[in-house]
Order: structure tokens, then C-alpha cells, then sequence
């Protein structure tokens, strides 16, 4: 197999400009043409395997497919998922960047300097002398949105600042995360009869870790950003099919 | 149930057509006059007060800067929108109510125990404070007598909490006016503080610790023993801490001379604690309306003449050593006896009015509350420091220089929670 198997749209184009006298022929020669899909790739490329083969074919899950196939099909598939042994030999491993980036960004997540209310100060115990959230790669608070990963939302949201904050979480570059800290932003915790607030930040944007507790201790910040780190290596290479937007149903 | 149409960040099936654009495209903008209306302000909303239309008209080499909510430097989601002349400031418009949970509302729809827990966020930095202005007003209005063991406890906590959000005011002061290192002493022992009163209370932050007629529990072995821990090194370690800052020339310069507020000033906007106490005028709720057992304990009001932004500092470092006095005191004279006074479980007082005020970290916390008979209160007003204090900013920033808006504003210390309850 090679490119080119399929006829693309440049080659009826060239056919076209070339064979300009005969318009009839060429006029039926591009109609027997397959139909074009703009902007996709419409023949796989395909890389024969040279480099390395199983001893045992039916190893592994019953074995791959004796040629690589092109590596965006292979990494809709799940076949090269969940089994990192078979690679170990490879100098060089045939995989999404985003695999490989997301492994280092579950080790260094950054959140975001915003404290909205109560929760913001054991927000920052944890992340001062006492609980150092600087030994598992956490501390570098940033001040800007557009340099950070993770949104702590820590403190209770209220309707007026719900706009601010969700423009917020929108200036921040993907991938990012979502972190409710606290009661108020994972229900509405003491404030669910209030006229004022946001009865759990998942109505206005996605959540990835709920941190209960009024307000919760420092370790259980760390320890929600650590399950924070484990699902990043969980889903990792898959955040970009993750919603975006809030998660809980209007009407509720 | 209506569905939400579910969007998702992965690459679209097909591209869109490309897009072709010509020279007569109503949508692109060659050699249009750019009109001069383009830079004209524009209010966030039509203006309705003659205030708002004075403010939003900008003059000759004006322009606005909002600083918030989301500010690092802003204590919480304080919004300014300043007006600024170069790099001078002319006007302040604050704006509120980014933190605004109705407080004050879900209070009259509780009932009297359950008031002491819904007002421990107003004040979040020390809300025992919060919590000791709804009990004082509640014990007023049933006449409720407390005994003498749970009124030392409640002035031991609350004082240690005084401490604890003192030193927490020199961190955020120094952070925001550039220096990281005191903020990592303060929280030293802010946490060390909390995680006693943790032993004591149950709580590190939200307490509901004071109940009506005392506290709700007897002082334990582990909270003592760790208060032993720590007075031992308190004095020492705040003389300590404090010379990072008094010691640090550019800390010092910074400060010095900066938002200078006169006693007429200060009395005028109702500000109290220790922004009123640096302004010369020798006011403290614990000596002016004396409650618990302040009377009986020997203390002194630090007091300046200043005014600026480093008296409001010092006055509140002093604070912090009077305390520590208190807390020895406290140790010394405390009574036996049991901790609560004996209450039905359903409270109704008659109906009435009652006013309790007691000094808080940054000014007289009170609490007006009026009872119908019933057992929830007919209206439970909160009077907040904080927010007396944050008024004077408008009248103390503008001829300042932007780089000192923060050293002015956090000096006064505002609790947002408190501000918008």
C-alpha cells in the first residue's frame, strides 16, 4: 500500500488541467471519481513495520497487525493503550503527543491565584510552609489565567461573580481542569437557601474534582489534587472529547 | 428534561468552506476612518446616579484601569475601577457585591442556634469574633448570665484568633506590596493557632464554638498542651516576625507617609479598630462598652498619631503582644465551673430589641437583633468593620500613585466576606 492508492482531489485537478482539450472524457473521467471530502485525509498512510516483531504473534492481546497502520487510526483504537511493556524495546515509540505531554502535566499542575471567599485561605495554608503543596509540583500560583492549568474555585460563587469567573476559566488554554473546593462550590453547601449564589459551580462550567468539606483541610486539597494528577494520566491523549460546559442539566 | 446540546473540544468532521475575501466585503475594514468615539468610556451600564455620571466622564489625558475582582492582590473579589492620570490616581469607583450570600436574610429564617453557625463566613479570618457579637446580642435579649469559666474561654479563643489574623494581615501587607518571605511566617503560625483551636473547637476556620449562655465545650489536654507549646516561643517569634518587615527598608519607605488618615476622617466614616486607633483616637469596644471579662484583665490600647499605612501596621503588631498578655492572664485566672449556662432547647425570647458589639481584629463587630416572640429572630442586622473601613479608600487613594493602591487598601485590612455579607 501507498499514497495515492485512492484518487484525491489534486490528482482530478492536475487531470483536469492537463487534458483541457478533451473536455468530454475528462469531464466523464472526473465523474467516475470518487467523492471528495474536503480537508481529510483521504488515503492512510501506512508505515510497514520494519523495526521490530513479536516472537510470539498471538502475544499481547492477540497480537497487532503485522504492518503499522496509520498512526491516527491507531490511536482511535485502543489497541496501543494500557499495554506500555510491548513498546519497551523501541527507541522510538509510535504514540500521541498528547500521551507523552500528559504524563508530564499530571506532575505539574498550576493553579490558578483565585480565592473567592472562606476556602481561599486554607488554599493557601496548603500551599505555604506547613502543607507543601511545592513537593508534588502544585505551588507555582499564577496570576494569570492564560499560564495556568487547573482552576481552584475556592470560596462560595455568587451570581454576580459567576460571569467573572467563567470568563476566567474560558481565558485559560487548554487542557485545564476544574477543582471545587469546598461545600459552596461542589452544592451550595450552608448557602443552598440563599437568593445570591450558584447552588454548585457545575452548573456554569465542567468539574473534575469534587472537594468536600466547610471548608476542607489543607491535605484534602492536596489530596484532591493528587486524584487530580491520577486522572490526568487516566484520561490522558483524551481531554480534547471532553466536554466542555457546565455538567449539571438546566432545571435542575 | 430539555437537553443541552453537548459541545466537545475534538477536531470537527469536515472543515468549513474557505472563506474568500474581497476588497468589497462589508466585513473588512480597509482605510475606514476610525471614528473618535471608539475611545470614549463606556460605562458598564447607563449611568444612574450624578456620582456615576461625574465618574465615568473622563477628562484630558485620563484613562480607567480596573484592578478586580480577580486580582491577586484584592483580598478576595474587591472590584476598583480607577481613574487614572498617567500614573496618578484621580478617582475610585469600588464596586461590591461580588460575594454577596445573603446572610443577613437566611439568619432571620433560622432559628437562634442556628444563627451562631451561618454568621462564622462573614468574618472568615476570625470568626469567633462573628460568632461572640450574635451571642452577646442574644444573651442581652433573653438575659441569659454566662459563667465565669466560659466567658475566659471565649476571650482565650478569641483573642488567640486575634493573633492569628494579625499576623496573617503582615503576610497579605507584604505580599502585596511585593515580599513573599513573611507570608511563609505568618501562616507558620496561623496554622499552628488553628489546628489548636482545631483541638479545641473541632473547626479550623468556620468554629461554631460559642453557644448562648457559653462555649460549647470544656478546654481538653491536647489543646492545652499544644497552647503551652506555643506560648512558650509566641513573644519571641512575634519580635521575630516582625522585624522582617520593620527592619526592611523598602517595606518601610513604601509604607511610610502613605494614605494618611486624620482622626476627623476616621470618625467621620464610622472606621474603627485599628485604622481608627492609628489615627490617634484611643478607641477600643473591649474599654469604651466593656463586655465578657475585659474589665477584670490588664491590657493596654496601643494607640498613633500617624495615620498612614504603616501606623495601621505597627498598631496592629502591638496588638498582637497585648494579646499574648491577655492569653497569660487568661491562663492565670481561669475558673472552674462548668462552661454553659442551663437553657431550655427551644429558645423564644420576649419580644425585644438588642444591640452586642465586641472588638473584633479590624474594628467593633456588632449585631442588632430584633426578636417577634418566635424562635427564629424578626431581623438579625450585621454591622461589619470591614466595610465602614473600605469606605474610606476613595478618599484616601486618589492623588496616590497606582503602585500604592495596595499598600493603602490592604492596610486597612478588608474582609470581603464581611463587606458583602
Amino acid at each position: 500500500m501507498a499514497v495515492g492508492d485512492r484518487p484525491t482531489k489534486r490528482a482530478g485537478e492536475d487531470a483536469a488541467a492537463t487534458a483541457a482539450g478533451a473536455a468530454t472524457e475528462t469531464k466523464a473521467a472526473a465523474s467516475q471519481l470518487a467523492p471528495i471530502t474536503t480537508g481529510e485525509l483521504t488515503a492512510p498512510i501506512v508505515v510497514p513495520n520494519t523495526l521490530w516483531q513479536a516472537v510470539n504473534p498471538l502475544a499481547y492481546d492477540g497480537g497487532r497487525p503485522a504492518e503499522i497502520t496509520h498512526l491516527r487510526e491507531f490511536g482511535l483504537t485502543d489497541a496501543g493503550r494500557h499495554d506500555d511493556g510491548r513498546w519497551g524495546g523501541l527507541q522510538v515509540i509510535p504514540t500521541q503527543a498528547d500521551n507523552i505531554l500528559d504524563l508530564i502535566r499530571a506532575n505539574s499542575l498550576w493553579p490558578l491565584l483565585s480565592g473567592l471567599a472562606c476556602c481561599a485561605f486554607e488554599m493557601m495554608s496548603a500551599a505555604t510552609s506547613k502543607n507543601d503543596m511545592d513537593r508534588w509540583g502544585m505551588f507555582p500560583f499564577r496570576a494569570s489565567p492564560r499560564q495556568s492549568d487547573v482552576l481552584i474555585v475556592a470560596g462560595t460563587l455568587t451570581t454576580k461573580m459567576a460571569g467573572p469567573l467563567v470568563r476566567l476559566w474560558e481565558e485559560m488554554p487548554e487542557p485545564k481542569w476544574c477543582v471545587a473546593l469546598g461545600d459552596c462550590t461542589v452544592s451550595g453547601g450552608r448557602y443552598k437557601r440563599s437568593y445570591s449564589t450558584v447552588q454548585g459551580i457545575d452548573r456554569v462550567m465542567p468539574v473534575d474534582v469534587y472537594i468536600p468539606g466547610c471548608p476542607p483541610r489543607p491535605e484534602g486539597l492536596i489530596y484532591g489534587m493528587m486524584q487530580l494528577g491520577q486522572l490526568v494520566k487516566d484520561q490522558r491523549g483524551h481531554w480534547p472529547e471532553r466536554e466542555i460546559g457546565p455538567t449539571v442539566p438546566d432545571k435542575i | 428534561m430539555p437537553t443541552r446540546p453537548v459541545r466537545t473540544n475534538s477536531r470537527p468532521k469536515q472543515r468549513p468552506p474557505e472563506q474568500h475575501r474581497s476588497e468589497d466585503d462589508p466585513r473588512i475594514m480597509l482605510d475606514r476612518e476610525v471614528s473618535a468615539d471608539l475611545y470614549e468610556p463606556i460605562p458598564p451600564y447607563p449611568t444612574r446616579t450624578e456620582r456615576e455620571a461625574e465618574f465615568y466622564t473622563i477628562g484630558d489625558g485620563e484613562m480607567f484601569l480596573n484592578l478586580g475582582p480577580q486580582h491577586p492582590a484584592t483580598h478576595g473579589v474587591l472590584r476598583l475601577v480607577l481613574k487614572l492620570s498617567g500614573e496618578q490616581i484621580v478617582d475610585v469607583d469600588p464596586v461590591l457585591g461580588y460575594l454577596h450570600r445573603g446572610v443577613e436574610k437566611i439568619c432571620e429564617n433560622s432559628d437562634y442556634y442556628h444563627v451562631i453557625d451561618q454568621v462564622d463566613p462573614l468574618e472568615y479570618a476570625s470568626a469567633l469574633f462573628q460568632e461572640w457579637a450574635a451571642v452577646l446580642a442574644f444573651e442581652k435579649l433573653m438575659d441569659v448570665e454566662v459563667p465565669p469559666r466560659a466567658e475566659y474561654i471565649r476571650v482565650l479563643s478569641a483573642e488567640l484568633l486575634r493573633i492569628s489574623s494579625h499576623t496573617l494581615f503582615m503576610g497579605f501587607l507584604a505580599l502585596d506590596m511585593g515580599g513573599l518571605t513573611p507570608i511563609l511566617y505568618s501562616f507558620i503560625e496561623r496554622d499552628e493557632i488553628v489546628e489548636m483551636l482545631a483541638a479545641l473547637t473541632g473547626a479550623r476556620m468556620l468554629f461554631n464554638y460559642f453557644r448562648i449562655g457559653g462555649v460549647n465545650g470544656d478546654l481538653n489536654h491536647e489543646f492545652m498542651s499544644r497552647l503551652g507549646d506555643w506560648m512558650s516561643r509566641a513573644a519571641k517569634q512575634t519580635e521575630a516576625n516582625t522585624g522582617l518587615l520593620n527592619e526592611n527598608e523598602i517595606f518601610v519607605r513604601r509604607a511610610r507617609g502613605v494614605g494618611v488618615m486624620d482622626r476627623e476622617m476616621a470618625l467621620r466614616f464610622g472606621v474603627t479598630g485599628g485604622n481608627l486607633r492609628a489615627s490617634g483616637v484611643p478607641f477600643d469596644v473591649r474599654r469604651a462598652h466593656p463586655y465578657s471579662v475585659y474589665p477584670q484583665l490588664d491590657f493596654n490600647v496601643p494607640t498613633r498619631l500617624e495615620g498612614d499605612s504603616l501606623a495601621r501596621y505597627l498598631i496592629r503588631m502591638d496588638e498582637v503582644r497585648e494579646s499574648i498578655k491577655i492569653i497569660d492572664q487568661c491562663l492565670n485566672n481561669m475558673p472552674d465551673g462548668p462552661v454553659m449556662a442551663k437553657l431550655p432547647r427551644l429558645l423564644r425570647p420576649h419580644p425585644g430589641r438588642a444591640w452586642g458589639a465586641v472588638e473584633g481584629p479590624r474594628g467593633m463587630l456588632g449585631v442588632y437583633a430584633i426578636s417577634d416572640g418566635t424562635d427564629q429572630p424578626f431581623r438579625f442586622r450585621i454591622h461589619d468593620p470591614s466595610f465602614m473601613n473600605l469606605e474610606v479608600v476613595p478618599h484616601l487613594l486618589p492623588g496616590n500613585l497606582l503602585a500604592d493602591t495596595m499598600a493603602i487598601v490592604s492596610s486597612l485590612d478588608p474582609i470581603m466576606g464581611g463587606i458583602d455579607k
